[in-house]
């Protein structure tokens, strides 16, 4: 095998990346804040809002990605009324699947990270005077991201993977083309490539993490 | 003691507070004169940190009258609006059993977190603050320590300063040395005596007799949701009027 084909199968999978790194970020980007809203209304004594979030994280978590990247793309755009205004395209369709999913498995993970917060501290900050939204933005989310570090990145990391499901509903992302290669060379080698490729982007994830974590453990 | 009503910093008038069936506290009176060093002793459970809590607005009172310099946090049990709530809070700063120091942020940050935000002082001032109050609890070399390195007493102290930066009038104390191992609670009665001597005006709820008894001006002893017995100190350790407060200081001073 020459140096010169590896490259030529490597060029589309580089390519490939830009759409999985795409998918990733937008996921990532989104579904944080998303999530952060979800573990508020799981926390709201409001009983809709919490039956609401409840539900939404229980249907999210309950069935598979693959499952809802298929109904957001598939089944949206075929509901009687409003359906033509949920046909998206492939990569919106399956940002919206990806961010509608993390939303839900971060919103558990802030939700352990929130009750971990000693009510000590929202004592302690009312009585020097910090508005709430301070209290939240000073006091107890710096605090709830150092113990929720970890479990992000894990889920992070996972995040990453998962992104090769959306090759089912056609995005171009590495693992589309690995398996063009693949079906054209009759040669396993391309998954090869996209594995390490995989590999490489999860080194660089990891090492932000952990640079992170270092950064907010005291 | 003045008890003209001019001086009285903190006027507590019928104050009732119970959790679910559980009144805690019972028709609470009593007065605070600018300066005075009170402190509530009483077994535990008598109300002691839910009374503290209310003149804070961490516990709301269900009846009664809590004035603070003027100001009233309730009136009859109508609660002022939160505006009104925040200006009279403002006037109080709190020091709690645990410390509650913001673990992820420094010494300095502590101290300074909320004053920068509620611009109490320019930056300036506030920095100068921090150096002043850091050298009177005595930890001006740990400014830039983390508070999981401190030892007890020295978070006790760091969480003093905190208070002082705000400016407060008025200083509550809830058990403040209670949480920490007995060679350290010397360094942090040390530090709330010279404030008594500088005329802070200090709510302290407290097990230490020997503090309570040097530097408060007037003890309250509380028990079962009321203060049973109100006085100075060599009333209430001399000469207790009620068997109740006869028996509490005979078993606490085993
Ligand atoms: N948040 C709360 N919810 C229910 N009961 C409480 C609460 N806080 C205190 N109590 C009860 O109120 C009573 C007095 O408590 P507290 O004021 O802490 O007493 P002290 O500080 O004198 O030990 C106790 O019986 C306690 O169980
Ligand atoms: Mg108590």
């Amino acid at each position: 095998m020459s140096w010169d084909y590896i490259v030529t199968l490597f060029v589309p999978l580089i390519q490939g990346a830009g759409m999985t790194l795409a998918v990733f970020a937008v996921t990532f980007i989104l579904s944080l804040p998303l999530g952060f809203c979800v573990t508020l209304q799981l926390n709201s004594r409001h009983s809709f809002t919490h039956w609401f979030a409840e539900t939404y994280v229980y249907i999210l978590r309950g069935t598979p990605l693959l499952l809802q990247i298929l109904f957001v793309y598939f089944g949206l755009p075929l509901i009687p009324g409003i359906g033509p205004y949920l046909t998206f395209s492939r990569f919106t369709a399956a940002c919206v699947a990806f961010v509608l999913n993390y939303a839900a498995y971060f919103g558990e993970i802030f939700r352990g990270g929130l009750l971990a917060i000693d009510p000590g501290q929202y004592e302690a900050s009312k009585v020097l005077g910090l508005t709430r939204f301070e209290t939240m933005t000073k006091v107890v989310i710096p605090q709830m991201i150092r113990v929720c570090l970890p479990s992000i990145s894990n889920e992070t990391i996972t995040l990453l993977k998962d992104t090769a499901l959306v090759t089912v509903i056609g995005v171009a992302e590495i693992l589309h083309y690995a398996k063009t290669e693949v079906n054209r060379d009759g040669t396993p080698f391309p998954f090869v490539l996209a594995a390490i490729l995989y590999l490489i982007i999860n080194f660089v994830i990891t090492f932000i993490f952990k640079k992170l974590e270092k950064k907010y453990e005291q | 003691m003045n008890s003209n009503n001019d001086n009285h910093v903190i006027r507590v008038e019928g104050l009732t507070k119970s959790f679910g069936d559980n009144q805690v506290l019972k028709d609470i009176n009593f007065d605070v004169n600018k300066g005075d060093v009170i402190a509530v002793i009483g077994s535990s459970g008598s109300g002691k940190s839910t009374l503290l809590r209310c003149l804070i607005d961490l516990e709301q009172a269900d009846g009664g009258t809590i004035e603070i310099e003027g100001r009233r946090l309730v009136s009859d049990g109508v609660h002022a609006d939160n505006k009104e709530k925040r200006a009279v809070i403002a006037e109080m700063g709190m020091v709690f059993q645990h410390f509650n120091l913001f673990p992820h942020l420094s010494v300095r940050e502590n101290l300074e977190l909320a004053p920068k935000l509620r611009s109490v002082g320019t930056e300036r001032e506030i920095e100068d603050r921090t150096a002043y109050y850091l050298d009177k609890v005595g930890l001006s070399e740990r400014i830039d320590a983390m508070p999981s390195t401190l030892s007890g007493g020295e978070k006790q102290r760091v969480a003093i300063a905190r208070a002082l930066m705000m400016r407060p009038d008025i200083l509550l104390f809830d058990e403040p040395t209670s949480a920490l191992d007995p060679e350290l609670t010397g360094e942090v009665l040390k530090v709330m005596e010279k404030l008594a001597q500088e005329h802070m005006t200090m709510i302290v709820v407290t097990h230490e007799m020997s503090f309570a008894r040097s530097a408060a001006s007037k003890i309250l002893f509380m028990n079962q949701g009321i203060i049973l017995e109100e006085g100075t100190p060599d009333e209430i350790f001399m000469n207790p009027k009620q068997p109740r407060t006869k028996e509490f200081l005979s078993s606490i001073e085993r």
